[in-house]
């Protein structure tokens, strides 16, 4: 699912926290404040990082470096025994975590899943030593900020960061600045592109978003925002120390968003309240005894162990809207041949001598074809013939060893998937992928996306679900659709997407033969402003869909032609059509 | 040069005790699919259990044939307890999960044993040192570590190569689906590997302890280059935990005598060094 906005009750229950709150200073006592103080620059750290792992799907294990890099930039603007100006230490705070989130991300975003977490663990780790075990800033030892940033203009002390309760309200203010901003650029179209890549990246990247920049590009973000904590953080205490930066903060940081619940932006608050406070009680001697406050660490880790397995979508689980129960399919969709658009000359492709190796095999090996423009071409050939490693050179997924790839007379070879997809392929894969978790127009509007203005996406998501014959079912999940719909939606976010060029691996695989009809008579129409590869086993659709066959035989090719006269190519029959006929 | 020679034999030393943490964790994520921070505890209450079993018992080889046995029963406890509620949740909570384990052993650590460091006698008959060169003598007491280590390893080798039960782990490394398919009990196989991976753990802990000695903490250290080890070698793979551990070994100990400034980044920079060339690790499948 999408990220929504926060249910009603939900914003009801923040806006009444964030008054209880604003309240602390004038009902509890200064320790209480600064407690308070604590607990909400932490949480504008785990916010970011709920961004990271929540919405992008990078567990990063090592946030808590920006959040240190954050708070020594404090220390490094501030003269010996004068304050810094305020607003040049926040700046300060997350520009040097922003450098480092870039010079880190650079290498990190290479990796995935585990080796991320692995990756980020150890980038932390080295910022670690980077302080611990150098002088740049009094090592080991820490270093202190002898006098905290203020703020004066024109004489007049605006903003004074050793004034308690003034500093709790800013980092209130910037705590709530730092959800409404995350808020917006979530649900922004760069929050959008960023959820499609937590839930399908590969399909991301044959839209044609170049996920890398976006992964970078939001780590950096989350960094700068850990860096902004980190300043406040520094000028609580007015005392840093390289623990800052140790994977057990990391690991801690991640606890709070998990114990909160991911995904949802205000879970990360909760946690990092709920943690927070959880440990203050259980060390305080006065409310809970000596046994238990002597041991405190081991009923936190007992508490944590019985949030994991009891409550496994977080606090915020607990409040969060029901999924929408989705309706069942209630009537399969006929084709909505009412759409009249005008016909338009679509691309086309063609190899020279394309050639890939696996080893000392030669999957592809020297393929020349010129595929015309708005045509139905088909590629068969037995199981291993090189048809997916060919359209896979195609659209970018795997390099040539050698030869050429060209749309019109454009030279694309070698170019990243998301390059070749902007330059007009689009492709689908073997295995059904699309965004199983997004309704029909978010899988679409993602699609969309990639080259349209927000506007112009709207129009044309109607128009592709349309063609597609799945109008009807625009706001349903898409996992909820039967395989041979979701077949059909991934032509939809192809259409979607503005592609001339169409790439169908198996389109009609596991269809049922009224789908196959179906989406037989779809690309036949698609042809009028498309041009389509295919490949596909079913020979009766592939002689009732192609305008042109070509028959792949150990990567080379053995017949290219009309279907009718690769029908009657004797090697053809003798190769392919003989022992299919036979089976 | 001698110093450089000392320092590649504590490397190879120190690369093969933490083979042995790394192993268990590369089993345990290769095959049960779980990333377990707490695997640094092990190795943590090795050395502890080391300093309670060396006294009683004479010396720390007894204390190493007793606490296996303990660890791997220990293993199978945590298995049982935590473990197994993590096989079908997300990395996320195994993190979280495994964290909170650590609160609690450390917790049970300070508890028992206190906060101060405490040193594990070598045995008497291994204190001396022997003359490798005309300037150069090594503690004895290394040396036989480092050949316990080897033996340990060479045995997994073995268990892992030409046993049913290693078959089965290596089938289940590569395709844990087919294996439970197969109708092999899978839950009862996870158990083995888990606790196999916890004796390994603390059996490094309990035969480091006269050189280590035990302190709170000893564990978070063993755990990053654990995980190091276990990315730099590709998941799974304990070939590539063996390669990878000497390599860290072997940079760790250099570091320290090119760069002393900068030794613990050493490692980190190899582990840079072999995801930019070899992104899934010397020998994991990409």
């Amino acid at each position: 699912m999408m990220f929504r906005w926060p249910s009603l009750p939900v914003a009801i229950a923040l806006s009444v926290v964030f008054v209880a709150l604003a309240c602390v200073p004038f009902v509890l006592g200064p320790y209480a404040v600064k407690f308070t103080t604590r607990v909400v620059v932490l949480a504008i750290m785990v916010t970011s990082l709920d961004l990271l792992i929540g919405i992008t799907g990078l567990v990063s294990f090592g946030h808590a470096a920006f959040f240190a890099l954050g708070a020594y930039a404090v220390y490094f603007v501030s003269p010996e025994s004068l304050s810094a100006n305020a607003l040049v230490a926040l700046a300060a705070g997350a520009a040097l975590a922003a450098l480092g989130a870039l010079v880190i991300g650079v290498f990190a975003m290479l990796t995935r899943g585990f080796y991320f977490i692995m990756v980020t663990l150890a980038a932390g780790q080295m910022v670690f030593s980077m302080f611990y075990d150098t002088n740049i800033a009094k090592g080991s030892d820490g270093a202190y900020v002898n006098v905290k940033p203020d703020l004066i203009v024109g004489g007049l002390t605006v903003l004074d960061f050793d004034n308690r309760t003034q500093f709790f309200y800013l980092c209130l203010i910037l705590l709530a600045t730092t959800y409404a901003f995350l808020l917006w650029l979530v649900r922004s179209r760069f929050g959008r592109s960023l959820q499609g890549i937590r839930i399908n990246e590969q399909r991301m990247r044959a839209l044609g978003y170049d996920t890398y920049t976006y992964r970078l590009a939001v780590f950096v973000i989350a960094g700068a925002i850990a860096g902004i904590a980190g300043a406040l953080f520094a000028s609580i205490d007015g005392y840093i120390t390289p623990e800052l930066a140790s994977w057990r903060e990391s690991g801690l940081a991640i606890m709070m968003v998990v114990l909160g619940g991911t995904g949802t932006l205000y879970g990360a608050v909760i946690g990092a309240f709920a943690y927070s406070v959880l440990e203050e009680i259980l060390k305080s001697a006065s409310t809970v005894g000596p046994f238990i406050s002597e041991h405190w660490r081991l009923w936190m880790g007992l508490a944590l162990a019985v949030a994991v397995l009891g409550a496994p979508r977080g606090l915020a689980g607990l409040f969060a809207r029901k999924p929408t129960a989705g309706k069942a399919s209630a009537s399969i969709d006929v084709l909505h041949r009412d759409f009249a658009r005008p016909a338009r000359r679509a691309q086309a492709l063609s190899t020279r001598d394309l050639t890939r190796y696996f080893g000392g095999l030669r999957a592809v090996d020297g393929v020349s074809l010129d595929l015309k423009g708005n045509l139905v071409h088909a590629i068969i050939g037995p199981n291993g013939a090189g048809k997916t490693t060919f359209i896979n050179l195609l659209s970018g997924e795997l390099k040539p060893n050698g030869g050429r790839v060209l749309i019109d007379d454009i030279d694309i070879t070698g170019w990243p998937p998301h390059r070749v997809a902007r330059s007009g392929i689009g492709r689908s894969f073997q295995r059904t992928n699309i965004f199983p978790d997004f309704s029909l127009r978010e899988n679409c509007g993602l699609a969309a996306e990639a080259r349209l203005p927000t506007g112009a996406a709207a129009e044309r998501i109607s128009h592709a679900l349309a063609v597609a014959g799945l109008r009807d079912r625009a706001d349903t999940t898409a996992g909820q659709l039967s395989s041979g719909e979701q077949r059909q939606l991934e032509i939809a976010m192809l259409i979607a997407s503005g592609a001339d060029l169409l790439l169908l691996d198996e389109p009609l695989a596991g269809m049922g033969p009224e789908e196959t009809q179906r989406v037989v008579a779809l690309l036949r129409d698609l042809a009028r402003d498309h041009t389509i590869v295919l490949i596909e086993h079913d020979m009766d659709a592939v002689f009732a869909a192609a305008d042109t066959l070509t028959v792949l035989v150990q990567g080379r090719v053995l017949a290219h032609g009309a279907p009718a006269d690769v029908r009657g190519n004797d090697a053809v029959r003798e190769a392919y059509l003989g022992e299919a006929d036979a089976a | 040069m001698d110093l450089v020679l000392i320092q590649i034999l504590n490397g190879l030393q120190y690369g093969l005790l933490i083979f042995l943490a790394a192993s268990g964790l590369t089993l345990v994520f290769g095959i049960l699919g779980i990333i377990n921070l707490s695997h640094g505890s092990f190795y943590m209450l090795g050395a502890y259990a080391a300093l309670t079993l060396t006294e009683p018992l004479g010396d720390v080889f007894r204390a190493l044939a007793v606490g296996i046995p303990l660890a791997f029963l220990f293993g199978l406890a945590i298995e049982w307890l935590f473990i197994r509620h993590l096989y079908k949740r997300d990395h996320l909570q195994q993190v979280l999960l495994t964290f909170a384990m650590i609160l609690i052993f450390n917790e049970v650590q300070q508890t028992i044993w206190g906060s101060h460091p405490h040193s594990i006698p070598t045995p008497p008959y291994l204190t001396a040192s022997i003359r490798l060169t005309e300037t150069l003598s090594y503690p004895v007491y290394r040396l036989v570590l480092t050949a316990i280590c080897v033996a340990l390893a060479l045995a997994m080798v073995i268990v892992v190569q030409y046993t049913r039960v290693g078959r089965l782990i290596r089938a289940a490394e590569s395709n844990r689906e087919m294996v439970e398919t197969l109708g092999f009990d899978s839950e009862l196989l996870f158990r083995f590997v888990f606790a196999t991976g916890v004796a390994l753990a603390a059996a490094a802990g309990i035969i480091a302890a006269p050189v280590e000695s035990a302190y709170p903490g000893i564990g978070d250290k063993v755990l990053i280059i654990s995980f190091v080890v276990v990315v730099i070698g590709g998941i799974g793979s304990i070939r590539g935990a063996f390669v990878g551990a000497l390599l860290i070994g072997l940079a760790d100990a250099m570091g320290k005598v090119f760069l002393p400034s900068l030794a613990s980044v050493m490692i980190y920079a190899v582990m840079a060094l072999v995801l930019v060339l070899r992104p899934a690790g010397l020998f994991g499948r990409a």
